[in-house]
């Protein structure tokens, strides 16, 4: 007795052996996978699976219902590997001995070899978690033990003032949870993955040092290196500082005047409401940059990957967000004219409408706009997508 | 390098040069293009002709339009491009020429 998955290709449900599924799985992942950086990766993907489906349609009678392992295997031999171009080796796998018949080769061991196991993704696991299986999850990805992800997560909320919490929420509702036996082999993916990746990370920094010819222009390098690194954040910090205190010298002269409190509350949830919209356009922002690959219509240019645009959406936002924090910082510690018991109070005040206008917008967002619903719904395959292409850059180098 | 392995090469050039001659002949779709390339040396499959004709398009030489067929879902109905039409020209045009040039180089066969 064999396991049937009922899947959907392009809007069609059919009901596969279970082996087969897994082998179509593996041929579409490694498709995705190696039309990663082609701009119609998208269509094609959907152009392929709407062959499958008419090759399944093919197959199935009104007596026989279930796509058999066995077919599945002859279809995806039919498919062929795919052509990620410029490569010549898959070529002569799909062109070599097609020249007598369509009875195509069997490039079955492309498909097999892809499904015992390449494949990581990142899933909730819901065995052993704490709360929702979040991270579990991401220890079950880096092949790490989930108390030092636990560990980091608590450090990382109290250093981001509660950030992290929230991510982690956010997290929980975007990861699907590792439920099947194929979901939870990816979750953990081959083992040694992260030892991998630290080894030739340490590789690649032993390699650049080697072409230091002599010790002392490699020291003379680091030196210089480290200098920039302290000039830069030092000036950073210094003009940060310096805004800070523009910000409060102003709220100062403001709070001395009678009748300021009302202005001062005011100004400052306008901030909260401000800093909360600036947030909400941030999270669109990186949701639409993995779904579509563009942002407000400004689409990547080629060869920068992915990960790198997210960086700089990261970086614009701290820029931006930054004055807008110390200005609400100002106001609440030191602009304040009345009594001190107040000065918590605000903070509380201004964190809780931050957080409840940013909820709302994403609540409003996801209920009114069809487009901001769909970018939600798609938030969880992209996000596969992204953590493909960034592993298949990775792998690349 | 095996004889086969360099027939590979020469017919993974020529590859677009058949798909703009059979999209010239008539308005089809992928499965039509398979059919038409099946049982000649340009045999192919989907994982290869997809991202092929991907690339066309985006180079402008074809277009495609949602046709609705009598079984299933509506198909990709694929057409060139005033552009694509002009590079199908051109390519015959040097074709031939290539054709003449490998008759008349070297011993005559016949």
């Amino acid at each position: 007795m064999n396991k049937v998955v009922t899947i959907h290709l392009n809007g069609t449900a059919f009901q596969l052996e279970e082996a087969g599924y897994e082998a179509l799985r593996a041929y579409l992942d490694d498709a995705a996978r190696k039309l990663a950086a082609n701009p119609d990766r998208d269509e094609i993907l959907a152009d392929i699976e709407q062959a499958i489906a008419d090759k399944c349609r093919a197959v199935t009678t009104d007596h026989r219902t279930v796509v058999l392992s066995a077919d599945l295997e002859h279809i995806i031999g039919e498919m062929g590997p795919i052509d990620s171009g410029g490569s010549a080796a898959t070529e002569t796998e799909s062109g070599g001995p097609a020249a007598g018949s369509s009875q195509t080769p069997p490039p079955r061991d492309s498909a097999s070899s892809s499904a015992a196991g390449s494949y990581k993704r990142l899933y909730r696991v819901p065995e052993g978690a704490m709360i929702a299986g979040v991270c579990s999850g991401i220890a079950a990805y880096f092949n790490v033990d989930p108390t030092i992800i636990r560990i980091a997560f608590v450090l990382l909320a109290f250093v981001t003032a509660g950030g992290m919490i929230l991510a982690y929420f956010l997290l929980a509702f975007i990861l699907p949870p590792a439920e099947t036996s194929a979901e939870k082999a990816a979750a953990h993916g081959i083992p040694a993955t992260a030892q991998e990746f630290i080894r030739r990370a340490r590789e690649g920094y032993y390699g650049a040092t080697r072409t230091f010819h002599d010790k002392a222009s490699h020291k003379a390098w680091k030196r210089k290196f480290k200098r920039d690194m302290q000039d830069w954040s030092h000036n950073f910090g210094r003009e940060m500082q310096a805004q800070t205190r523009h910000w409060q010298a102003t709220w100062h002269d403001w709070a001395s005047h009678p009748g300021a409190y009302r202005g001062l509350w005011f100004t400052g949830s306008l901030l909260a409401l401000m800093s909360a919209g600036l947030t909400f356009v941030w999270i669109f922002a990186i949701i639409s940059l993995l779904t579509t690959g563009a942002v407000f219509g400004l689409s990547l240019p080629v060869g920068i990957p992915l990960w790198a645009g997210l960086l700089l959406l990261c970086f614009l936002f701290a820029i931006l967000n930054s004055p807008l924090g110390a200005a609400r910082h100002a106001i609440w510690r030191h602009g304040w004219g009345g009594p001190p018991f107040l000065h918590p109070l605000w903070g509380l005040w201004s964190a809780i409408l931050w957080l409840g206008f940013l909820a709302f917008l994403i609540w409003f967002a996801n209920r009114y706009v069809p487009h901001a619903h769909e970018s939600l719904m798609n938030v969880p395959p992209a996000l596969h997508h992204a953590a493909d292409s960034i592993r298949e850059w990775w792998s690349r180098r | 390098m095996g004889i086969d392995e360099k027939f590979t090469a020469i017919r993974k050039g020529l590859l677009e040069f058949m798909v703009l001659k059979i999209i010239a002949a008539d308005k089809v779709y992928a499965a039509d293009i398979l059919k038409q390339l099946a049982g000649t040396e340009f045999a192919t499959q989907e994982g290869t002709l997809y991202p092929l004709l991907s690339k066309m398009r985006r180079e402008g030489l074809l277009d495609y339009e949602w046709k609705e067929s009598e079984a299933g879902p509506p198909r990709k109905y694929y057409e060139l491009t005033a552009k694509g039409r002009s590079q199908l020209r051109e390519t015959t045009d040097y074709w031939q020429k290539i054709d003449g040039t490998v008759k008349s180089m070297g011993p005559k066969s016949d």
